[in-house]
């Protein structure tokens, strides 16, 4: 559900790290706003954190302009991981365009891994998002540490899942701009079909991503 | 669905007059005027927010960024270096709003969404409050209703028991019976021969001769059939009276008048009971009754005569070869007590505390109900009496039973 203002020529497209607590969403995006080039970049706003933990939420703004003249502005956000934001988290994702969520790579993260996930699904539904229809990349962060999960665990226990994988080790910056770039390819897909992005806009999903400084 | 409108969401695009808030103010305008003279601050659709003084239209105008675009403009004719300072300045301030107004929001956010919570689960509450009312206010209708339950069962366990004992008085007595009218229609069959003999006489009598009569008188034997004739029917008389003895005891365990209370002598009962069951105990034991004075017994015949039989067989099962039975009564505090006592194997100490339980029962299976003693109990309680009980094994029991002669 991105905001298209036709007075400010302006359509704004919401992204949100989702994720466990500690799992690495901040990261991610600091990781985004080092290795991004797009013709506008904001700087990475973070509210409130309590040692490392985020409170409220981090939020990257990124854009560029169509040939059309139309700004493609993205907001990238981050949810706070623990249990008790739960009112936050529902509040970030509400009206997303694409999620991505940040699985935590070591083995004794699968239970919370689990049930972030559960929660997500819970609060898609609970803010009217379609989540099977949502565009959502599942990053496996963390691959630098020992003890995680092998990538063919992983990819047995994702098996039937519809959603594209990536591994990631965000500290590094290694798979960050890749699961970013995952994510861009459906949401642009969307975008085209509610805003006709290359009809009227003459912008196609190869310059979307490109625009993006991917 | 709870997703926000987007008015409210706190991510939505703020305009340059909404992020200004209160610091579109006079203050602001001053400071800016301080330093760049007259001024004219706008918003991308060219209203102005903040001015002061008169703005040549042809001033040199910078961009007010937020994010990655302009929200709006300020214009000044003043150096373009301290028109950017104040750009930026601006900026600045807009940039601290719009945090301040989305980690608002979003607080409002978590807020709204706790006392939601709250409020949820104070309705859940209030539906289980509701719920255990409603559950206390069934309760008592609940317990009434096994209460009932409990009382029908009880009451059908007391005719199974009372079938049961009126199964075992009906063989006994059956017995009792069997034995006078076996010896009643031996007897009517001699007294029949013995009329047939006298009708014999007929024709010597007819023929009026003295000596033929008395021949045929001898032949017959008359003398001692009439002697005989006599004394089957006193015999026969006797075994009549005996039979109508048992069916009058009987009447006393019918249930015809068991309801009814009435003033007894609770000697004459042991009697009775003793006379219905006497066969069944004298296979087996001696029985010995030592029946002092006692004063009449407001009652219910019907079942303390229940009571008192039981008890004797009970005893009757106890007592091996050679048993003695021993019934004693006296009035002793007010209460007449009767005791029940026999020399048989006795009742172990880790059973006498159950032996008054329902269903408890040292017999095999289908020997014994294991409702005997507990409908013993009741009756008698029901009489405001008690059973009191003495037993070593091997020695023997004695069972007491204190009926109250006044109140209950």
């Amino acid at each position: 559900m991105a905001d298209y203002d036709e007075d400010a020529n302006r359509l704004t497209i919401k992204l949100v790290y989702y994720g466990p607590a500690m799992s690495g969403k901040t990261t991610n995006l600091m990781q985004l706003h080092e290795q991004l080039r797009p013709d506008m970049k904001g700087e990475l706003m973070t509210l409130e954190t309590q040692g490392d933990r985020t409170l409220f939420f981090d939020l990257l703004p990124l854009g560029f302009r169509a040939p059309s003249g139309l700004l493609v502005k993205f907001k990238l956000f981050t949810v706070p991981g623990q249990v008790a934001h739960d009112g936050t988290r529902k509040a970030v994702l509400s009206r997303a365009d694409g999620v991505v969520f940040v699985a935590d790579s070591q083995r004794n993260q699968v239970l919370n891994n689990a049930e972030s996930f559960e929660n997500l699904a819970e609060n898609a539904a609970r803010v009217g998002l379609d989540f099977d229809a949502m565009p959502l990349v599942v990053q496996f962060n963390k691959r630098d540490l020992p003890d995680i999960l092998s990538e063919e665990e992983i990819a047995e226990r994702w098996q039937g899942a519809e959603w594209p994988l990536v591994f990631a080790s965000a500290l590094s910056g290694e798979g960050v701009s890749e699961t970013f770039s995952q994510l861009l390819e459906p949401v642009y897909r969307h975008m085209d079909e509610t805003y006709l992005l290359n009809i009227d806009h003459g912008l196609d999903a190869a310059s979307f991503i490109k625009g993006m400084g991917v | 669905m709870d997703a926000l409108h987007f008015g409210d969401a706190f991510d939505r695009e703020l305009s340059l007059r909404e992020l200004l808030g209160a610091f579109a103010s006079e203050r602001l305008g001053r400071h800016l005027a301080a330093l760049l003279g007259d001024f004219r601050l706008y918003d991308e659709k060219k209203q102005t927010v903040l001015e002061s003084g008169s703005v040549a239209a042809d001033a040199p105008t910078i961009d007010v960024m937020l994010d990655i675009e302009p929200v709006g403009c300020l214009q000044a004719s003043a150096n373009i270096e301290m028109l950017k300072a104040a750009a930026d300045l601006v900026a600045i301030l807009l940039q601290s709003q719009m945090r301040y107004h989305m980690a608002s929001r979003l607080h409002e956010e978590q807020v709204s969404h706790d006392y939601q919570r709250l409020q949820q689960e104070h309705a859940a509450l209030l539906k289980s409050e509701l719920k255990y009312r409603t559950l206390a206010a069934e309760l008592e209708a609940r317990v009434q209703e096994q209460v009932e339950a409990l009382k029908t069962a009880e009451r059908q366990l007391y005719q199974a028991e009372k079938l049961a004992s009126v199964g075992q008085l009906a063989a006994g007595v059956a017995h009792e019976i069997n034995n006078p009218i076996g010896f009643i229609r031996s007897n009517l069959t001699s007294a029949s021969a013995y009329v047939k003999d006298i009708s014999g006489l007929r024709a010597a009598i007819a023929s009026g001769d003295a000596k033929k009569i008395v021949a045929a008188w001898n032949k017959a034997d008359m003398e001692f059939l009439l002697e005989d004739f006599q004394s089957l029917l006193q015999e026969s008389i006797v075994g009549a009276d005996r039979v109508a003895r048992i069916v009058s005891d009987l009447k006393g365990f019918s249930s015809i008048d068991q309801g009814k209370e009435e003033r007894i002598d609770l000697n004459e009962s042991i009697r009775t009971v003793c006379n219905v069951a006497g066969n069944r105990i004298q296979q087996k034991a001696q029985l010995v009754l030592d029946l002092g004075e006692l004063p009449a017994l407001q009652c219910q015949p019907g079942h303390i005569n229940d009571v008192l039989l039981a008890m004797l067989f009970n005893a009757t099962q106890a007592v091996g070869e050679q048993g003695e039975i021993r019934i004693s009564t006296a009035v002793e505090n007010g209460d007449i007590c009767v005791r029940i006592s026999d020399n048989g194997c006795g009742i172990a100490q880790e059973n006498l505390s159950r032996i008054f339980d329902p269903f408890f029962t040292t017999r095999e299976v289908g020997a014994g109900t294991g409702l005997g003693l507990t409908v013993c109990r009741d009756i008698v309680r029901a009489h405001g009496g008690r059973i009191d009980v003495e037993s070593r094994v091997g020695a023997g029991t004695t069972f007491t039973i204190h009926l109250p002669l006044k109140g209950r």
